[in-house]
């Protein structure tokens, strides 16, 4: 016995052959395409139904089980579609035939996208073959996935009913006694065909749930990242929050960065660069955010124009902050440097070298590491002061007297430009009898810029010369890496000699 | 030129006259104007009336009551509304005029006359 299907038909149950079922469900299908998106539509839809409804109630046979008879006697009676329009008001009624056929994605009888579906509707086959041909083709170095992909892409969905009269062609809607609907005949003439595609529908219907579970979570990814480094930006530079991730990898806080700004850029400059720099930081942000968003919840928007703004807005910025920073980066173009020596009067046998102002006692707002080995900066933003560690280094002098030389440097748009801007840069130290009082740290003077500016002081010393140091200098000497050097009280007196500092290892340790 | 489609044309003109007249003799179920219309070989499948009642319904020129019925759901009952009966009076009166046009036109009297 054939198997029956029970359905609801304007408030009626019916009892209905599977054959048959499929008829007036492409029946039903076909008339709800041409009707949904008509005004008043739907309300033409529900009166045809109740009066399928009622011609199924007075035919119905014995059995009380709607056939495929029973259904084209129906059919006959009220018509297909394509009869409605012979006195309809629409003028495409007229054109149908001689519309010429397109390719669309068909929504109607997809897996994934329906191209597949689409390909079979335009050349009147079975889509089963040219899913079974991207399958095989698939295997091939993935030829039939991206070949799928590119027709993804580029086949536009078959949504109205002109549309799918286009992508079907005349096969749309028989007449007369040969209805099947949508020109789907060969759907019932190979069982291999429809299985292979209740297969396919099945697989596909996996594959797209795993895609969607994959750009969810790359949606949700999207989202988190964004949101945390937004959260982040805004809690380092706006409220500098001086928490363990506004901490550099050279431990440094990165909160100040933006206020550094003010010394290096023309102050007039300084608002435009920040603007520029948030939207060049934020438009890549927000969307991350958006992108995230959509791809979890999959939704349909029109924001193509929004996208362009954004790029378009993202790139300007971008080039403008190219340009200021070009601009303000020619003043950096050019080093120069001043060095002034000064000899002791008398050549002390042992040379004290003792630390004057430190960096310690500095009452500095803020502390900068520029991306350089021990470089920082301090800044005393009410006096609106920059101070910035100089470099120590001892060697032999080539004569027999005592000397130290400061050695400027800085930069310019000009080597002119550089020198008197090294020239600016101001370090105090003085020389008493035997002892050299150096500053840990030389200044920038207010409303200057800095510009790479660097103060290394050498000191020369004849051989033999014995040398003293306190642990602020020897810290300087050092460069600030060999702490446990630094840290050994002992380890305070230093021997002039051919090779340069060597210091007077204590007898009772060494041994 | 197509017969057929001119023909369709034809008769797309006048099947809204049709079915107003129908209905101002007396309220109709659907299939009633449909027996009529295809006696009168007007249309020929019932589904091209529907959309046409949808439409002068919500144009305002019909209104209907639901009725029960033994053989199936329940049936709509469409009657002319005061509008409708102004609209089908003005239609009627058109037609004569250009039945008589026509008439003129085949027949060449109007040459004659002028």
């Amino acid at each position: 016995m054939e198997k029956t299907i029970k359905i609801n038909l304007g408030g009626i149950l019916f009892q209905i052959e599977e054959e048959a079922y499929r008829m007036l469900r492409d029946y039903l299908q076909s008339i709800d395409h041409k009707y949904r998106n008509v005004p008043g539509g739907n309300e033409t839809i529900e009166d045809i139904e109740s009066r399928i409804a009622e011609i199924f109630q007075s035919q119905k046979d014995l059995s009380g089980v709607i056939s495929k008879e029973n259904v084209e006697m129906m059919i006959s009676i009220i018509g297909t579609p394509d009869e409605f329009d012979q006195y309809e008001g629409t003028e495409s009624g007229y054109q149908t035939s001689h519309r010429e056929k397109r390719m669309y994605r068909n929504p109607d009888d997809r897996i994934i996208g329906g191209v597949c579906g689409g390909i079979g509707a335009y050349l009147n086959n079975d889509p089963v073959w040219f899913r079974l041909l991207f399958i095989v083709f698939a295997l091939v170095f993935g030829i039939g996935f991206l070949v799928y992909l590119a027709l993804w892409i580029a086949l536009p969905t078959a949504i109205s009913n002109s549309q799918k009269r286009e992508m079907y062609g005349n096969n749309f809607y028989h007449t007369g006694d040969k209805i099947s609907g949508h020109g789907h005949e060969y759907a019932y003439s190979t069982k291999v065909g429809s299985a292979f595609n209740e297969v396919f529908r099945a697989i596909g219907k996996v594959l797209f749930i795993i895609v969607r579970i994959i750009l969810i979570i790359i949606g949700v990814t999207f989202v988190l990242a964004g949101f945390t480094t937004l959260f982040t930006f805004i809690i380092i530079f706006v409220f500098k929050y001086p928490g363990s991730f506004s901490i550099d990898t050279a431990g440094y806080n990165l909160a100040y960065l933006p206020d550094f700004l003010n010394y290096i850029v023309t102050p007039a400059m300084v608002p435009l660069m920040t603007a520029l720099i948030v939207l060049v930081v934020a438009i890549p942000l927000l969307a991350m955010i958006y992108g995230g968003i959509r791809l979890i919840f999959w939704f349909r928007a029109s924001d193509g124009y929004i996208w362009l703004i954004g790029l378009i807005v993202w790139v300007l910025s971008v080039a403008a902050l190219s340009i200021i920073s070009f601009n303000e980066g020619i003043g950096y173009a050019e080093r120069g440097k001043t060095t002034s020596l000064e000899y002791f009067r008398t050549t002390p046998d042992t040379l004290y070298i003792m630390s004057g102002r430190r960096i310690s006692d500095l009452k500095a707002d803020k502390e900068i590491a520029v991306p350089d080995k021990d470089y920082k900066i301090f800044i005393d933003d009410e006096k609106s002061l920059v101070y910035i560690r100089t470099y120590l280094d001892i060697s032999p002098a080539d004569n027999y007297s005592t000397s130290v030389e400061v050695k400027k440097r800085s930069s310019g748009n000009s080597r002119l430009d550089a020198i008197s801007n090294a020239e600016r840069l101001q370090y105090n130290f003085t020389i008493t009898g035997d002892t050299l009082l150096l500053d840990e740290f030389f200044m920038i003077p207010p409303d200057t810029k800095w510009s790479f500016d660097e103060v290394g002081i050498k000191v020369f010393a004849p051989e033999g010369t014995i040398i003293r140091m306190d642990k602020t200098i020897e810290r300087m000497y050092h460069s600030y890496y060999d702490y446990d050097f630094v840290n050994d009280p002992e380890n305070r007196f230093w021997r002039m000699t051919e090779d340069g500092l060597d210091y007077i290892k204590p007898r009772h340790i060494n041994r | 030129m197509d017969l057929e489609n001119t023909k369709a044309q034809m008769r797309k003109g006048i099947l809204e006259y049709c079915i107003l007249s129908v209905l101002s003799r007396n309220s109709c179920y659907a299939s009633d104007i449909i027996k009529e219309l295809k006696e009168a070989r007007v249309i020929v499948v019932e589904g091209t009336l529907y959309p046409l009642l949808t439409r002068q319904k919500n144009a305002g020129l019909l209104s209907y009551r639901w009725e029960e019925s033994q053989q199936g759901p329940p049936r709509k009952y469409y009657e002319l509304t005061p509008e409708g009966k102004e609209y089908l009076a003005d239609l009627d009166k058109s037609w004569d005029e250009l039945v008589e046009s026509v008439n003129l036109i085949r027949t060449g009297k109007k040459s004659k006359t002028s």
